[in-house]
């Protein structure tokens, strides 16, 4: 394998020869390697670690992501993909520099076969447009995270993503048939497809959410899911938390399972009724933001039974949205309830934990009392009936000693939804930020098995690596420094 | 090695570990010492599946291993040792208005760990999904006796790789299953099957394809040759129109939600050529349900066979086959078709010359003919797995990685598939075919 020593042109460890060789797979006008240009691409949703690659692609189809993989590979540099940089996570922080992959010009919608119910995309293709071009077909595609309108399928792949209608249909992985990608050694493989029930490993299933280490999608073969025929969108209003989280714990245990169950604190609450003037009651604790769907002669009935619960749990009231455009409107809060935050905070950290249903109540107890703890102003938007909490921590980056406390609080928080049986993270990935808290979630056993099943997909771990696992990426990448490093603020 | 043509069907030995660190302590006494290859064993109803062992192995039975750890009903889920049988499981959750809303054949026997590396499924695949959509925690140990977790017990989670999605349909290959947690559904209050003959291939297509802006929202679309149709009748005990093709829609939920799609299916069947529309209810229900989900393990067929097609093209497959002879049923929806040979195919000559032109039709739609039983020897030249697909190599790989020593089911999935296949055509249809 060829090697260039020539560091001295071009930016950070990348070669001036590398450089002119993106620019002839890609064309000058997708590659940015000026310090200046490449800021937009430090950072991630995730702004408290920060981290400059060293040139920023953007190919514009399958054979030039082939090309770049075979270049890194021959000048031993790393890579790492990149979509819309939504990531809550530093799921697209380049940890060691090198060279970032950036998908978003490969955003065709190639196929639509509603007969087989399926479509294929590009990677780079804004999640929510998918939806867009399939409406009026009475199909639509079920992953809805409240980024949908700028997170692309292919960010969503890699770090399986869900949303707030989850509950119901699943999350990405029970949406995808196939994939073709970019192996880390340049190989094109194409995996699963339109057929049900191939003999062979679920190779599909194991790469969504691999969160970019076992290689670039570049086509993703997407289930069709059908649109329901009616909805009841209802607003429950709750004078406690407590109150709100025990309803949410009944309805589940009832054996309702709604289209979605999402809950807002009063914190939130004020923000978006800032925002938006819904008329939520800004002294009510918490709101319940319940939807069932499915046909017309059922839905009625579930949510009579859903009113009866929040009743019995003690909600002060619950409305329903009696129009197309209330429901929208509530949707509309609930999802871009995030944008609403910057009325609260200069910045802010968002959560990503999961505890069993009935534990709601003590987490959000928890939640309350780090944040007092620390001096910490939290509130609270998430996704109730998959127990998928995310706290929102306020704070303002510019004073190191605030990010210190809200790194305690998160660590706190976190780790009692380990003890309370859950997960650091339901639907934003390990990405960097949590990569610290795998070795409390998993053995070194478990660990290393992952290792393994890595090293099938990305022996040399140039692509992605130091994510994910908490151990250097694989042989030859030991130059690369390890991940989290000390949690550092940003500058 | 042993001769590829003289399998062993059975092993000679066995451990039954009582417990799951039991397991890990016998599977890493055999890794540094004997070696010798491993057969993990659940319910002994899918032994016969897919390639022999390659070598006189260990039975690793997980038999003793066999109780639910922890059943949070309000959570909507249950973790279960591998041993657990899936027919007390099901009945444990069913008291508690729950099921794992997947069709298992042989229920009584089979056990969770067995299910979960076989991946069955039935009917209800259509509304319900599969294995992969209800495994969301998985512990497992490596052939060197090295025990590990992945997933955990709550249904959202992506925290670390989803090695429950590598395990489900493993088939005993990379390691043995020691735990699994599942996400469940609510009973249905009620269920009913709607049964309609066509006489043409091209009705049921157009059907198909109405059914599929239906404003019912069935959980099984099932088609039924005149065989199969035959011994699923028999099978449940349950009358079903005769003719060349038999059309079964399956519906569940309320009381009032069957009421009206039946309704609504009555109609759109009829508006699609039926005369007449037999709806199957309540006890009768149940019967076809599990007739429905048991012929696939049914037949004492010389080959029995698993087709993955597209859903627009099953119908042509499904003629074909009909034509050959073959006892076929699909799970039209899905696209996924189980056929047992005809009586009279008595030697590999004849079983290969069935199984070559229903590839043909498959594979020119981009689907897959998957041999899950057949006579002993024939396995070789009846070729299980087809043609070799791209992404081969990597689970060769994958294999490599968690089964270093080829210790765990020589010979019995990809290994065996690479041994005997093909080598890959151009013209196969895959993502963006």
């Amino acid at each position: 394998m060829g090697k260039s020593n020539d560091t001295s042109a071009g930016t950070g460890g990348i070669s001036g020869e590398l450089i002119r060789r993106f620019q002839a797979i890609v064309g000058d006008d997708a590659v940015l390697s000026a310090t200046d240009e490449l800021l937009v691409y430090e950072c991630d949703g995730y702004v408290v670690e920060k981290k400059l690659p060293d040139v920023v692609l953007f190919p514009g189809s399958t054979d030039q992501v082939v090309e770049i993989v075979l270049a890194c590979n021959e000048f031993d540099v790393p890579f790492v993909p990149r979509g819309a940089g939504t990531s809550l996570a530093g799921g697209c922080l380049p940890v060691g520099g090198g060279v970032m992959i950036t998908l978003t010009r490969m955003k065709e919608i190639l196929e639509v076969n509603l007969q087989d119910r399926f479509a294929v995309v590009e990677p780079g293709l804004v999640n929510l447009h998918l939806t867009q071009h399939l409406a009026g077909t009475g199909f639509h595609y079920a992953p809805d995270p409240s980024s949908q309108g700028a997170c692309t399928i292919g960010g969503n792949v890699a770090t399986n993503s869900g949303g707030p209608h989850t509950l119901k249909y699943g999350v990405t992985v029970n949406h995808v048939l196939g994939l073709e990608v970019v192996m880390p050694d340049g190989r094109l493989v194409e995996l699963g497809g339109a057929t049900e029930g191939l003999a062979g490993y679920d190779l599909t299933g194991l790469f969504v959410g691999s969160e970019g280490t076992f290689g670039i999608c570049t086509k993703v073969m997407v289930r069709l899911t059908r649109d329901p025929v009616a909805y009841r969108t209802m607003l429950g209003i709750f004078e406690t938390v407590g109150d709100a989280t025990r309803a949410i714990s009944s309805i589940i245990g009832e054996g309702i399972i709604p289209a979605a169950l999402e809950m807002m604190d009063q914190g939130i609450v004020e923000a978006v009724e800032a925002a938006y003037g819904f008329g939520f009651p800004l002294d009510a604790a918490a709101v319940l933001l319940m939807e069932v769907d499915g046909l017309e002669v059922a839905v009625d009935e579930e949510a009579r039974r859903i009113v009866e619960i929040c009743d019995q749990a003690g909600a002060r009231e619950v409305r329903r949205a009696e129009t197309q455009e209330e429901r929208q409107l509530l949707w509309k809060c609930r999802k871009q309830a995030f944008g609403a935050i910057g009325r609260l905070s200069p910045s802010y950290c968002t959560q990503d934990g999961v505890v069993p249903r009935t534990k709601l109540p003590e987490i959000l107890e928890f939640i309350t009392a780090a944040g007092e703890r620390h001096g910490v102003r939290i509130v609270n938007v998430f996704h109730a009936g998959d127990g998928n909490i995310h706290p929102i921590l306020l704070f303002d980056e510019r004073d190191k000693e605030q990010i210190a406390r809200v790194f305690s609080a998160s660590d706190e928080i976190l780790g009692k939804c380990i003890d309370l049986g859950g997960s650091v993270t339901g639907e934003h990935g390990i990405g960097v930020e949590k990569i610290s808290f795998m070795d409390r979630l998993f053995s070194s056993d478990d660990l290393e098995v992952m290792g393994r099943v890595r090293a099938a997909f990305n022996p040399k771990g140039r692509c992605s690596p130091a994510k994910m696992l908490p151990v250097a990426g694989a042989c030859g990448m030991e130059h690369i420094e390890r991940s989290h490093p000390g949690k550092q603020a940003a500058p | 090695m042993n001769d590829p043509g003289k399998p062993i069907s059975r092993a000679y030995d066995e451990i039954v570990p009582a417990t799951a660190s039991e397991l890990a302590r016998l599977l890493e006494k055999n890794s540094s010492g004997e070696r010798r290859p491993l057969l993990p064993v659940g319910g002994r109803t899918a032994l016969g599946f897919g390639f022999p062992i390659a070598r006189e192995s260990l039975e690793v039975s997980l038999g003793r291993l066999d109780q639910v750890l922890d059943f949070p009903a309000r959570d909507m889920t249950v973790t279960v040792e591998a041993g657990c049988r899936m027919g007390i499981l099901q009945e444990q959750l069913r008291q508690e208005g729950q099921r794992l809303p997947i069709d298992i054949p042989m229920a009584h026997r089979a056990t969770a760990g067995g299910v979960v590396a076989c991946n069955p499924g039935g009917p209800r695949r259509f509304g319900f999904g599969t294995m992969r959509d209800y495994v969301i925690g998985i512990g497992a140990v490596t052939a060197d006796g090295q025990p590990f977790r992945a997933g955990g017990r709550v249904v959202k989670n992506v925290a670390g790789y989803d090695l429950c999605k590598l395990l489900v349909g493993s088939g005993g290959s990379l390691a043995v299953i020691s735990e699994v947690t599942f996400k469940l559904k609510p009973v249905a209050a009620a269920s009913a099957l709607g049964w309609a003959c066509f006489d043409q291939g091209a009705m049921v297509n157009d059907l198909l394809t109405d059914m599929s802006t239906s404003q019912a929202r069935p959980v099984a679309i099932e088609l039924l040759g005149p065989k199969a149709a035959r011994q699923i009748s028999a099978e449940s005990r349950q009358q079903l129109p005769e003719g060349p093709l038999l059309v079964g829609v399956g519906l569940e939920g309320s009381r009032a939600e069957v009421d009206w799609q039946a309704e609504v299916v009555e109609r759109e069947l009829r508006a699609g050529g039926a005369n007449n529309v037999v709806w199957k209810e309540e006890a009768a229900a149940v019967a076809m349900w599990s007739a429905l989900t048991e012929f696939q393990v049914g037949a004492e067929s010389a080959v029995t066979f698993r087709a993955s097609l597209r859903p627009s093209r099953t119908v042509e497959f499904m003629t074909a086959a009909i034509d050959a002879g073959v006892a076929v049923q699909a799970h039209l929806g899905n696209g996924v078709v189980h056929g047992h040979l005809p009586d009279d195919t008595l030697d590999v000559g004849r079983a290969c010359s069935i199984i070559k032109s229903l590839r043909a039709v498959a594979v020119s739609g981009g689907g897959q003919v998957l041999i899950e039983r057949c006579e002993p020897g024939w396995q070789p030249e009846l070729d299980l797995w087809g043609t070799a697909r791209g992404d081969w190599e990597l689970m060769a790989a994958l294999k490599k990685e968690l089964d270093p020593g080829e210790l765990l089911s020589p010979g019995r999935g990809i290994d065996g598939a690479r041994a005997s296949a093909r080598p890959i055509e151009t013209n196969e249809v895959g993502v963006g075919g």
